[in-house]
């Protein structure tokens, strides 16, 4: 037990011999060491050592610069934007990469219309009125439980009973037990579900396919690539800045140093001015697909 | 060089006076070349500290006051640090710099007899070697700190991290060269091979 404490102190008192060449130790660290070192044959030969290393490498000679680094002209002055305007430079370039995704997705989506998609909305669609429509319909159902038996037929006469299987096919095995309370869950679904489906049914599917269920993946998996190599540019522009010079810089100062713009600058105020017109262009567009929307309401 | 005079020159130059600049640029060419040699090789330190030079006349402006060559030594020692991230695929660069004509392990003393002085070259040489076997950032520490003799202090303003860090740093990369030059004492001048 006393070995390994031994061992553990020897090895603290080890790793202040460098600060203790130094003189960099409180007095207190300095005199405990002190009284080590007496005691401690390989500590002391271990700090001579210590000592000549330090030595030698003092000793070694500073070589003459092989010529003068004045500079003939001075250097363009770096145009480094200001944090806040980066973080909006940031922002517009990410808008770019989000706004030319979802414009894509916008495009194949809705003026070539999506080829065999028509199953998946139906099923999309399904899926909702299953997850979303059902609660409030369950809440209406509560005070009146017989009436639920009575309109079951009426599911049987939608045709969005025959096209969601999964959800509404379920509800006429139900209603024979529609009596009972936990029942009524499922059959004031389908009445529900008609009103609702039938209307704006060519009109409304497209948006609700992509605003409810395409998007949110798609768009979020485009910015997330995006985003990295945004992150990584930004983080790149952060190490530069602390490193206080950078690979990309160099190249920057040299074609700088050659006066105009570079091209690196021309493509990303190209880029910029891109994602500011796109992303109005995609906010317009979706003000006026909302707009729509509400108009095709009930 | 006087502290008030490179203040003054420091002011004159974030208002446009090139020739104050390259006052300062010839007051620590040396410096900041022999950290570039030291962390690279003699084909790219020279590169390496120009581009230092124009880094820092354009950063002028971030220059907060405080210690001029420590912010200097900084931005060549990031520079240093870029160029070897660069190069990472091929680490044995330093080490053949190390071995390469015109190293500063060459730099003849002009004093010691023939026998001294090819000990000291040879002494120059491992060490170089032995630093090129460090982690960059214990040998940008130990090249600061027991080449260049900065304080402790302007080593933090140098390396941007803490005291605590700085003297772990130092402390690291001494060992290990520490180690590596125990490990070649029969090589070395007189005072390596005895013990004490």
């Amino acid at each position: 037990m006393l070995g390994v404490l031994g061992r553990f102190r020897h090895r603290r008192f080890r790793r202040d011999l460098s600060a203790y060449v130094d003189d960099m130790l409180s007095e207190r660290a300095r005199r405990r060491l002190e009284a080590h070192l007496d005691s401690c044959e390989a500590c002391r030969q271990e700090l001579a050592e210590l000592r000549l290393t330090v030595d030698a490498l003092g000793s070694l000679p500073m070589a003459e610069a092989p010529r003068s680094f004045t500079l003939a002209a001075a250097p363009v002055a770096e145009a480094r934007p200001r944090p806040a305007a980066r973080r909006l430079e940031f922002g517009l370039r990410l808008a770019t990469a989000t706004a030319a995704f979802a414009l894509t997705v916008v495009i194949i989506g809705d003026f070539a219309g999506l080829p065999g998609g028509g199953e998946e909305e139906e099923w999309v669609r399904g899926e909702l009125y299953s997850s979303t429509q059902m609660t409030p319909a369950a809440l209406e159902a509560a005070p009146a439980e017989t009436p639920a038996a009575n309109e079951t037929p009426a599911a049987d006469e939608t045709p969005a009973a025959e096209e969601t299987p999964p959800v509404l096919e379920a509800a006429p095995t139900e209603t024979p037990a529609a009596d009972e309370t936990p029942a009524a869950e499922g059959t004031p679904a389908a009445p529900e579900a008609a009103p609702v489906e039938t209307p704006g049914a060519a009109g409304i599917t497209g948006t609700y396919g992509f605003s409810n269920v395409e998007p949110e993946p798609t768009v979020g998996a485009g910015v997330s690539e995006e985003g990295e190599a945004e992150e990584k540019a930004l983080k790149g522009a952060e190490v530069e800045e602390e490193a206080g010079a950078g690979a990309a810089e160099a190249q920057a100062v040299a074609q700088e140093e050659g006066g105009g713009l570079s091209q690196e600058e021309v493509v990303r105020w190209l880029e910029i001015g891109l994602g500011a017109g796109v992303g109005v262009l995609v906010v317009l567009w979706a003000f006026a697909r909302l707009q729509r929307n509400i108009g095709n309401r009930p | 060089m006087a502290i008030a005079d490179e203040e003054q020159l420091v002011r004159s130059s974030r208002k446009g006076d090139l020739d104050a600049f390259n006052t300062l640029v010839q007051a620590y060419q040396r410096q900041v070349y022999n950290l570039c040699l030291r962390m690279l090789s003699p084909a790219t330190a020279e590169d390496a500290a120009q581009e230092a030079f124009i880094t820092a006349y354009r950063r002028l402006d971030s220059f907060r006051g405080g210690n001029f060559r420590a912010w200097l030594l900084r931005i060549a020692a990031n520079i240093c640090c870029d160029e070897l991230r660069r190069h990472r695929s091929r680490p044995a660069a330093s080490l053949d710099a190390a071995l390469e004509a015109g190293s500063p392990a060459d730099v003849p003393s002009g004093q010691a007899g023939p026998e001294e002085e090819a000990l000291r070259r040879e002494l120059g040489r491992h060490l170089q070697q032995g630093l090129a076997t460090l982690p960059s950032e214990q040998r940008l520490a130990i090249i600061l700190r027991d080449i260049h003799g900065l304080s402790y202090e302007e080593l933090t303003e140098a390396l941007g991290c803490s005291l605590g860090t700085v003297k772990s740093r130092i402390a690291r990369g001494r060992a290990r060269m520490r180690e590596y030059l125990m490990a070649r004492r029969e090589l070395l001048p007189g005072q390596f091979r005895h013990k004490e």
